[in-house]
């Protein structure tokens, strides 16, 4: 692994089926070592990219390179060296869990056994169970287990959690950082922020075939604001006129008042200053979380169905 | 077989349903029936239509061909003669009518299209929605637990009376007496009965929609063996198989109406034993789980070879058995069809083959309809491939080093095995089976050229199939239009006299009827080369296109 190449360079990607645009001018860049989520809503083309990426369709138009290399025309070649999970996990319903695992092995890089074992025991699966037996998050722990145990040095993941349980996620995300920490690359594909948050070095978000804002994420937070539930005992004077404020929202309630707004992280000291004057009652400070950098980006067009729908599967998947 | 039926009467529908299920609403059963009505209107009427029409054709052919007394005497003779074709079509008693000969002509494919009626419409109604989790949503409303079953039963009970009024009907208009022609109807419609309310059984007993299939067709080749012993020797072992109830009602024999109650009451069992079940289990439970496999997975399995015939090992084994099993009865009556053609010349024009070469006559005509066979194993085998697509498997397969030239060319080497394997095996088996029934070993030579004779044109519509998945995926059904057509026509061209353009079209036409005719090697050549090049279409095609496609 050289530290100059990028494990994935794609540059003003377009992809058209028919009269629709899928890709529309997308770019990634992932650097060895690191976790990279790639965000979006759904239908916002981010399995799309990672079948292009895969060599599985052939780019309309743009630059993209795997390892340096072509995909579309080098795919085999360059798949020795990452394991892939699919969205939507197939397996073959004829066979178990184990078999599948040594299918799916058989054409990745070289199996640890010792991880196989060891993840087999930690994601607590039945090998001997026939896929067609197996619950949907079964399914998927198989297609995980297949890439976690590859001796790979790239893991493209594409939704990986769904179906899982929350132990089940948790184990997920243990596993993720140690082969991160074994100097794995990691693409992470995900709608559901906290996962990202958890794993991500770096994050792009895409929307509608397109990279909107791409970082760490102590930039994308830097970015986003802070959220302030505050009551005091006092009025707290000149708190709307104060730097960096918005989305303020005042009112008594009976002996207390009562005040909701927003703020940039450079300018919360001052505030906090001034609710204090006032006596503070109680205080919540929600800090500037994925969640809210998504909202933010798609939230000034409620006109568009995706984003609309995105939003409310946002809001169900972070409750 | 209106879907409004269930609408209004909601109670006096069914006024038993409610006591049962915990959760049971009135009106639950009537939904259920609307919903089960709605998913299964097309399926229930493609089979009354079809079953109609074949058991309405079959007497229409055989009252044209068998239009005097005489003639009629002279089939029951050939076909009383040896105990082969009792045991294919059972022991018909007053087999002297034009209803005895209908009932022998239609006994093989009543054996099996009946009880697959009943399976078909329960097993789809009960444990394939179960299975979908579509139940689920469905349970979760104001549905008890016992009532899709029950709706699925009164569906299939619609759909079959329904049936059996047709049959009837058919039976009579071409002269069959009345009495003798509901009689039949009846008995078969009850045999439907017996086999829907057994899957009705099995959908609680097994975990998955395949298992439903699998166990009740068990069911039903053990009551095809057990009647056919019983016919055979002539002893009461008929009365353990459902077929042989069906058989005992001897419409147009000694009539004997009871015996019409014990599939009737067994049935009836049966179904009260499957929907004590479904109100007592849990939702996706069985009382049958799926057992446990081996861990790892064998070097071979992990080829894509290996992988490949894993995938096709059921569709094979499945044509495979239909054409050994065509073949085998074939050839066990080569002597009793061989003397029947020698006293019956129209029964030879009935069957296609012509009254002067009668034993190379029945091996050409046993060896096309056994091309038909292998080549409908070639185009599914090829759709699998659209299967594994369409589902998901193929993105996961191509996301490690496998190459798709290899995962295409793995399969394309496994289908053309199993199309091998499924033409000499059956071959063999026509060719042994005939020369036991005429004690001359000749015929298994024959047989087999005759059968390889026919590769080409096989592997034609595999090529055909072949390239319409590489280019377009969701093109694929024109390999089956193109199936149907060739299939028509290698049937019924010669029989409708049809126009010889028309007969060229398929394939098979140009193989030249082995061993009838000489086989045309320059034709064969030709197809040969015609299947390399779509075959080499479907391959560059495949690698240029993206995956998956639908």
């Amino acid at each position: 692994m050289t530290a100059t190449v990028p494990v994935i360079r794609i540059e003003a990607l377009t992809k058209v089926f028919g009269s629709v645009r899928a890709l529309d001018g997308l770019d990634l860049l992932v650097q060895p070592g690191e976790v990279h989520g790639f965000l979006g809503p759904n239908g916002a083309g981010k399995s799309t990219t990672i079948r292009v990426l895969l060599g599985l369709m052939r780019a309309t138009s743009g630059r993209v390179e795997l390892f340096g290399g072509d995909p579309w025309h080098d795919a085999p070649h360059l798949h020795a060296r990452l394991a892939y999970v699919a969205g939507d996990v197939a397996l073959w319903p004829g066979l178990t869990g184990g078999q599948c695992l040594d299918v799916l092995g058989a054409t990745h890089a070289r199996v640890d056994e010792q991880r196989r074992a060891d993840l087999i025991d930690r994601f607590d699966l039945d090998p001997t169970k026939r896929v067609r037996d197996y619950s949907k998050g079964n399914r998927q722990k198989v297609a995980l287990i297949a890439a976690l145990a590859a001796d790979a040095e790239l893991l493209v993941l594409d939704e990986p959690t769904s179906g899982l349980d929350p132990l089940m996620e948790a184990a997920f995300q243990q596993c993720v950082r140690e082969r991160r920490d074994d100097g794995v690359t990691v693409l992470l594909s995900s709608h559901i922020m906290g996962e990202v948050e958890a794993l991500a070095d770096r994050v792009s978000i895409i929307r509608r075939g397109r990279t909107v804002i791409t970082g760490t994420l102590a930039d994308l937070r830097r970015h986003t604001r802070t959220t302030v539930h505050a009551v005091t005992v006092g009025d707290p004077v000149g708190l709307a006129d104060s730097a960096g404020l918005a989305d303020h929202q005042s009112e008594r309630r009976g002996e207390l008042f009562d005040s909701r707004f927003t703020i940039d992280a450079d300018d919360l000291d001052a505030v906090i200053g001034t609710l204090h004057e006032s006596g503070i009652h109680t205080l919540t400070v929600t800090p500037p979380s994925l969640d809210a950098l998504f909202l933010q980006n798609f939230g000034d067009e409620s006109d568009d169905d995706t984003v609309a729908e995105a939003r409310g599967e946002r809001l169900a998947a972070s409750r | 077989m209106s879907t409004d039926a269930g609408t209004r009467p909601q109670q006096a529908t069914h006024p038993s349903a409610r006591p049962h299920g915990a959760s049971g609403q009135p009106g639950g059963l009537a939904t259920m029936l609307r919903i089960i009505g709605r998913v299964q209107r097309r399926s229930a009427l493609v089979w009354v239509v079809v079953l109609a029409a074949s058991m309405v054709g079959t007497a229409a052919g055989i009252a044209g061909l068998y239009d005097t007394p005489a003639k009629i005497h002279s089939y029951a003779a050939a076909v009383t003669a040896g105990n082969a074709l009792a045991a294919i079509n059972g022991k018909v008693e007053g087999i002297d009518s034009l209803g005895g000969v209908i009932q022998d002509e239609f006994g093989f494919m009543a054996a099996f299209l009946m009880p697959l009626l009943g399976i078909s419409l329960v097993a789809r109604a009960t444990r394939r929605e179960e299975e979908s989790g579509r139940l689920e949503l469905l349970l979760g409303g104001r549905i008890a637990r016992h009532e899709p079953a029950l709706a699925a039963l009164i569906w299939a009970s619609a759909t079959i009376l329904v049936t059996a009024v047709l049959f009837a009907l058919g039976l009579a208009v071409y002269g069959v007496p009345v009495a003798g022609a509901v009689l039949y109807a009846l008995s078969l419609g009850a045999l439907a009965f017996v086999f829907a309310a057994l899957a009705a059984l099995m959908a609680q007993l097994t975990r998955h929609a395949r298992g439903v299939y699998t166990g009740a067709l068990v069911v039903l080749a053990a009551s095809y063996v057990l009647r056919g012993v019983g016919d055979v020797t002539s002893s009461w072992v008929t009365w353990l198989s459902p077929l042989g109830w069906a058989e005992k009602t001897a419409p147009f024999g000694d009539q004997r109406w009871w015996a019409l109650g014990i599939p009737l009451v067994v049935g009836a069992l049966l179904a009260g034993v499957a929907l004590r079940l479904a109100s007592r289990r849990d939702l996706g439970s069985a009382l049958v789980m799926g057992g446990a496999g081996p861990a790892r997975a064998s070097g071979w399995l992990r080829h894509p070879v290996g992988l490949a015939m894993r995938i096709h090992r059921p569709g094979t084994l499945g044509w495979l058995a239909g054409g050994a099993l065509f073949m085998a009865m074939m050839g066990a009556l080569a002597r009793q069809l061989v003397d029947a053609m020698a006293g019956n010349p129209a029964l030879a024009t009935a069957l296609g083959v012509g009254a002067t070469r009668p034993l190379d006559g029945f091996v050409a005509t046993s060896q096309l309809f056994l091309a038909i066979i292998a080549t409908g194993y070639a185009v599914q085998a090829v759709g699998t491939l659209r299967a594994e697509e369409a589902q998901g498997r193929l993105e996961t397969r191509l996301g490690g080093t496998l190459s798709r030239r290899h995962w295409l060319g793995a399969h394309t080497v496994v289908v053309i095995g199993g199309l091998l394997l499924i033409v000499v095996s059956s071959s063999l088996v026509l060719g042994l089976t005939a020369a036991l029934s005429l004690g001359d070993g000749a015929e298994i030579g024959r047989s087999m050229d005759a059968g390889l004779a026919y590769l080409p044109a096989e592997a034609l519509l595999a090529g055909l199939a072949l390239a319409l998945y590489g280019l377009r995926p969701r093109w694929f059904g024109l390999a089956w239009a193109g199936y149907a057509v060739v299939a028509f026509i290698a049937f019924l061209g010669p029989g409708l006299n049809l126009r010889p353009w028309v007969l060229d079209l398929a394939p098979t036409t140009h193989v030249g009827n082995p061993p009838v005719g000489a086989i045309p090697v320059m034709a064969l050549a030709v197809m040969t080369a015609v299947t390399v090049v779509l075959v080499v279409v479907g391959f560059v095609a495949f690698h240029r296109r993206g995956i998956p496609q639908g």
